[in-house]
């Protein structure tokens, strides 16, 4: 068996809200303190329909699964509520696996995400996955006097022993914690998937979400991370869930890839780069001090952080670091099929989740992008499984 | 001048680093939630007393201890802090945050606390003067919150920061937001402040913009008797800022003394 056998492409989108203002330099923040009152409905509207038809889309072209996620006050996002996202593709599609990564579980209750997760697997017929972030630190100035920053890891450990146990063992159970007591737990509807869906921690690659995942068994995600940090934290991951006495598989960790795919490298590039810039420099505008709410971190890994600052300031980093530190894959099929491939294997990671739709692109390419992902690339990739033939172009045209 | 000597204690199991100058009757300084500026500028205050300085948990030379999340974890480490330090009856600063633990104290145990004097207190809820979220100033705005006289950060503050200072500053950050991050003040404290039996003297600078001044006279409504004192010119680091704030506390603290 090799990383290839049982490769699988999950479509990401992140229901961008695609509205900038003619004065959106003076704003310090796309993120929490971004004025509402810039907020039009009937915009939002016609988004939602459009990253309808994109996540529906990419279940026709065969990838294998689509993933949503969750982010609060910003433009970031249209989605501060996943579930009714997910609930809402769950019902507009059939085959496809649908990724929930997912709900920032300090900023719900234990209980009610193991209530809605397992409504999604059963109403679904057991199509879900989830993966669980502890929630960028914007999240925690969003939910200002509720929940403690330099809490936050603990009481997201604790939470996920909760759900897991109440998936798992027969209730009512009690449970009693630093941070939640429950004297029935009980939930109803429990999932479909037995014991449970595959579930992904969601982390950067820092040694405490890694930590988290070797304990509990789940996968690994990483998101927003430069590849060689994507690549050390995987391995690091391996090494950790070893001495815990078990084995990553494949399918255990998801790399995500920022990506475009055109005929040629320079016509992806050229068709891409503006529309990338603006992701970061205007739905990733974050000033530090939102980034890292006191205690979201512990003070070592924000010395890591502040020394390291062209790494994780995407707004101040040029697009020759971004692509240089393997932060981006713009190319022709070829070069993008042999850049995941080699990732791939390097990683010995069977999960990709591919970010196609960037910044305020407009549809056509973004459309354009994915047609040319799952017909060009998927095909080459695949034919590094074992005893698998070299494809065909699909679309005799696009060579 | 006198010079700080330094002694470090374990208590409970976290290490302690308090700094003591002078002779004298005993005089503690809580210290608020940084300590970027150091503790020098209360020397003039060994002239005349024992000056005991410790480094709250979670600051400065002493060590971490998450498990303090509650202004009253700092008032019980205090009680067994003074035990180790043979301290019996003393008389206390409280600066900002170290002024709502000293309040606690000394309403709690004010057969400990001969003299109390309370700088720029957080603690109380006063909506029409409410203390600024110091988690929500931008970091280079922090300076011109904490003083009136930006030249008190000269030697202390690196220009431009660096990686180290902002690391070592996100650290008591962050144990300031163990105690603080959901609010700065406790809705029940007004209603035991009467336990404030011991002398007391409201001490704030005129241009406090993280604790304003206005806050002094709720603070003095609620404690028998209490003193207030508003130093001119002067912001929310009070000692660092003018001589006349240990000058204040000195003649307060030692009023009654026999030199």
């Amino acid at each position: 068996m090799n990383v290839f056998d049982d490769i699988q492409f999950y479509l990401f989108n992140h229901h961008h809200y695609i509205d900038e203002p003619a004065d959106s330099d003076k704003y310090e923040s796309t993120w929490v303190t971004y004025p509402n009152a810039n907020f039009r409905p009937d915009v939002a509207y016609e988004l939602y329909q459009r990253w309808t038809r994109e996540m529906l889309l990419a279940e026709q072209l065969g990838f294998d699964a689509i993933a949503v996620n969750e982010h609060h006050q910003t433009v970031y996002s249209l989605q501060p509520a996943t579930t009714v996202r997910a609930g809402y593709l769950a019902a507009l599609t059939k085959r496809v696996k649908i990724l929930v990564a997912g709900i920032p579980i300090n900023l719900s209750w234990p209980s009610r995400v193991a209530e809605e997760y397992a409504m999604l697997d059963v109403m679904s017929g057991g199509r879900m996955e989830f993966g669980f972030p502890l929630g960028t630190g914007m999240e925690y100035w969003s939910n200002a006097g509720q929940i403690n920053p330099t809490t936050a890891r603990d009481r997201f450990r604790e939470s996920l022993g909760i759900i897991l146990k109440t998936w798992t063992e027969d209730g009512p159970v009690r449970h009693d914690g630093q941070f939640y007591n429950y004297r029935y737990l009980n939930v109803w509807p429990r999932p479909m998937q037995k014991p449970y869906p595959k579930i992904y921690i969601v982390g950067s690659g820092s040694k405490a979400t890694v930590d988290l995942a070797a304990d509990f068994r789940a996968g690994y995600s990483i998101v927003f991370t430069p590849i060689e940090q994507q690549l050390k934290a995987m391995a690091n991951f391996r090494e950790i869930a070893a001495e815990r006495g078990w084995t990553v598989q494949p399918d255990d960790t998801i790399f995500t890839v920022i990506c475009y795919v055109a005929d040629s490298d320079e016509e992806a590039v050229r068709e891409a780069r503006p529309h990338i810039e603006k992701f970061f420099s205007w739905m990733h505008r974050v000033p530090n001090q939102l980034l890292s709410p006191p205690g979201y971190v512990s003070r070592d890994e924000f010395l890591r952080r502040a020394q390291s600052a062209a790494l994780s300031e995407g707004t101040k980093a040029t697009w020759d670091d971004m692509v240089s530190i393997g932060r981006i894959i713009c190319g022709s099929p070829d070069t993008v099929a042999d850049t995941l491939s080699h990732w791939a294997q390097e990683a010995q990671c069977s999960r990709m989740l591919m970010v196609l739709q960037h910044g305020d692109m407009p549809e056509w390419k973004a459309v354009k992008n994915m047609h040319m992902f799952a017909k060009e690339v998927i095909p080459r990739v695949r034919a590094r499984a074992t005893g698998a033939v070299a494809p065909e172009p699909v679309f005799a045209g696009v060579k | 001048m006198a010079a700080y000597t330094r002694e470090t204690l374990s208590i409970n199991g976290i290490e302690t680093v308090v700094q003591i100058a002078g002779e004298g009757e005993p005089l503690v300084y809580l210290h608020g939630a940084g300590t970027v500026t150091g503790f020098d500028a209360l020397l003039a205050l060994a002239e005349r007393f024992r000056l005991v300085v410790p480094f709250h948990p979670g600051f400065g030379a002493s060590a971490d201890d998450p498990s303090i999340d509650d202004v009253h974890d700092y008032r019980r480490h205090y009680l067994d802090l003074f035990d180790a330090l043979e301290l019996g009856q003393i008389s206390l600063i409280g600066h900002s945050l170290g002024g709502w633990i000293g309040a606690n104290f000394a309403a709690d145990h004010p057969e400990r606390v001969r003299r109390l004097v309370l700088v720029a207190p957080v603690g109380l809820k006063v909506d029409e003067h409410p203390t600024a979220d110091i988690f929500t100033i931008p970091g280079p705005e922090i300076g011109a919150y904490l003083a009136n006289d930006l030249s008190v950060f000269e030697g202390h503050v690196p220009v431009p920061p660096t990686p180290e200072f902002l690391a070592d500053s996100y650290r008591e950050l962050t144990s300031a937001a163990r105690v603080l991050w959901a609010r700065p003040y406790d809705l029940k404290l007004s209603r035991w402040l009467h336990r404030l039996t011991m002398p007391t003297l409201l001490l704030w600078g005129e241009l406090d913009r993280v604790v304003p001044a206005g806050q002094a006279p709720v603070w003095a409504q609620h404690i028998p008797g209490a003193e207030v004192r508003t130093l001119p010119g002067a912001g929310h680091l009070v000692f660092d800022e003018t001589p006349e704030a240990c000058e204040a506390v000195a003649g307060f603290v030692g009023e009654e003394l026999t030199v």
